[in-house]
């Protein structure tokens, strides 16, 4: 830099500019009150499905709490609307506001921009699932209550086994990584935030279904590609604690795939402007 | 040394043309005013030096640093405060000038300094804590600002902005503005024409996509059909003064009109960058006649303005 710049600390790291989006775009879930409301939801419908878990592990199943809170309708019900909730706003809202003009014309690269935002929604996504580990420790108060004050010595359901956690978690972390994707691509075609919700939504919805096509059709030619692609069956291998690694490929490529579209559209809206 | 030189820039949107094929330079230390009506192409020029909206022909370079070829280089050099100044209403001032300055690649100490520095400049310091949203139109005006100045960058470019100050505002922009000339070269576009005049010390007039003019004020000025206009009221007979000025060599045509009051109105129309008041005064008093009023038309740049981009 030149004389007058001399004084001035500059860095020119593409991680510290990617730090600085990421910070700024988590701050923007947690600094105002729709990260809290989101989550606060997320806990509710959680400790709803928990409710009829507990109901189906009256009858001795051999499978952990995970698996019953994945398995199941009501899951899908909450989990397919996470996704356009939290990433309708990432590019949508900037774009109305202006301030995309802003960030595009600072010394950032396209790229850093959809990886700092990608990174934000991801992480607060993660956080959504992280009330659910509380579950065995609250049981297990529940165990000690009952214990003082009945005499009884109950068996927990809900423990802490590794087995039981770590496929559920995995899986979680596997799709999210792919929606979150999928929903920024969407907030990236639209300046409304509407738009791009109903867009993911939709998209969401026909992926869902997607894993369910041998379902309705049975076995035909094709069908291992629908099983391939079935989320469905993939929550459910992995909540009984078979890790397989097609998901993973699936997951990654895939969101990768989007998120290098995502960067294409962005630069190519500016294009059209 | 140039500072900006835009090459050839075109710009088209779908078959409209808002650009065409315009080239200019700007060197180190100039403040440049891009004057044109709406929609004559001044913010997509300037959306163009940017690098927001990418040329659809021709390039442009800042402190040499081409904005296609090396983008990011470019825009490290680069102040740049949009129209109608877009800001992220949910943060505070303080929150939303420490991002922009981590953006611009500041670090370390030098953000507080910084920040400092530009909230101090744009007399935010009242306001550093207060939620953006909240804010009024002067003062976001002033947070894009001191935005632009983050990273003290070589150039700035700024898109109007004195639009929807009040007077008093507008005079503490202006003085502003005309301190960061001393170590910046500044690009800004207004409707505001004495603003201009006042702290420009180039001007590029654009219409219709074209550049018209590009000089100094003083300059453009100086050709005018306007300059050298004088306009006379004595009490007497026209008919004699007016064939003896007109025989008088610089001047081209003269127009009386009887005013309510007895007394002779005369336009005395000359050659640009004369004047005749000294002979026409002469030739008067030489008829005895007395003379009330007697002004030389000084062209302002609103008159450059209209003579360039009207269209009748």
């Amino acid at each position: 830099m030149e004389n007058k710049n001399d004084s001035i600390e500059r860095t020119t790291s593409y991680f510290a500019t990617l730090w600085t989006i990421f910070c700024k775009e988590f701050r923007g879930y947690l600094g105002v009150p729709f990260g809290w409301v989101l989550l606060g939801c997320t806990m509710a419908l959680q400790g709803f499905i928990l409710q009829a878990v507990l109901q189906i592990m009256t009858h001795a199943t051999g499978n952990g709490v995970m698996y019953h809170m994945l398995d199941n309708m009501n899951f899908w019900f909450y989990f397919i609307f996470i996704f356009p909730l939290i990433t309708m706003r990432c590019f949508a809202e900037e774009e109305r506001q202006g301030t995309l003009e802003g960030l595009l014309t600072a010394p950032v690269t396209t790229t850093q921009i959809v990886l700092g935002k990608y990174f934000a929604a991801y992480s607060f996504y993660l956080l959504l699932w992280l009330p659910m580990l509380l579950y065995p420790l609250v049981s297990r108060i529940g165990n000690y209550y009952t214990e003082i004050r009945y005499g009884i010595q109950p068996d927990s359901a809900i423990t802490y086994m590794l087995a039981d956690w770590v496929g559920p978690y995995l899986i979680l972390a596997l799709s999210g990584a792919f929606f979150i994707a999928l929903g920024i691509l969407c907030s990236a075609l639209s300046r409304s935030q509407i738009i791009a919700a109903i867009l993911s939504t939709c998209l969401m919805i026909m992926y869902y279904f997607m894993g369910r096509v041998t379902e309705l059709w049975g076995e035909f030619p094709a069908a291992p590609i629908f099983h391939y692609l079935s989320s469905t069956e993939q929550i459910k291998s992995f909540a009984s604690g078979v890790i397989d690694t097609r998901p993973f490929v699936l997951y990654i490529s895939l969101a990768i795939f989007t998120l290098a579209l995502t960067k294409r559209l962005v630069d190519y809206r500016r294009w059209t402007r | 040394m140039s500072m900006v030189t835009a090459d050839h820039l075109h710009k088209t949107f779908g078959r409209f043309t808002a650009v065409k094929d315009v080239t200019f330079s700007i060197d180190k230390g100039e403040i440049v005013g891009f004057l044109g009506p709406n929609g004559a192409g001044k913010t997509t020029t300037m959306k163009m030096l940017t690098g927001y909206l990418p040329p659809t022909a021709g390039t442009a370079s800042i402190a040499g640093c081409d904005i296609i070829d090396k983008p990011l280089e470019a825009r490290r050099h680069l102040g740049y405060m949009p129209e109608n100044v877009p800001l992220y209403d949910d943060l505070r001032v303080l929150e939303y000038l420490e991002y922009r300055a981590r953006l611009k690649g500041i670090c370390g100490k030098s953000v507080r300094k910084q920040l400092g520095e530009v909230i101090d400049k744009c007399g935010l310091e009242p306001k550093r804590k207060n939620l953006i949203s909240t804010l009024s139109k002067g003062y976001r005006q002033r947070v894009g600002l001191a935005d632009a100045l983050l990273g003290n960058p070589d150039l700035l470019i700024l898109d109007e902005p004195t639009n929807g100050l009040d007077p008093n505002q507008i005079r503490q922009i202006r003085e502003l503005i005309r301190a960061l000339a001393e170590n910046h070269t500044v690009i800004l576009s207004t409707h505001i024409l004495s603003e201009v005049e006042m702290i420009c010390n180039k001007v590029i007039i654009i219409d219709q996509g074209e550049i018209k003019a590009a000089d100094t004020p003083e300059n453009l000025t100086r050709g005018l059909r306007t300059a050298g206009r004088v306009s006379i009221e004595f009490k007497g007979d026209a008919t004699p003064i007016v064939s003896e000025l007109e025989a008088f060599e610089p001047v081209k045509k003269v127009i009386t009109e009887e005013l309510e009051d007895g007394w002779t109105g005369m336009l005395v129309r000359a050659e640009p960058g004369t004047d005749t008041r000294e002979k026409a005064a002469a030739i008067i008093s030489a008829h005895g006649y007395p003379v009330r009023h007697i002004y030389r038309q000084i062209p302002s740049l609103e008159d450059v303005f209209v003579e360039m981009t009207r269209h009748d």
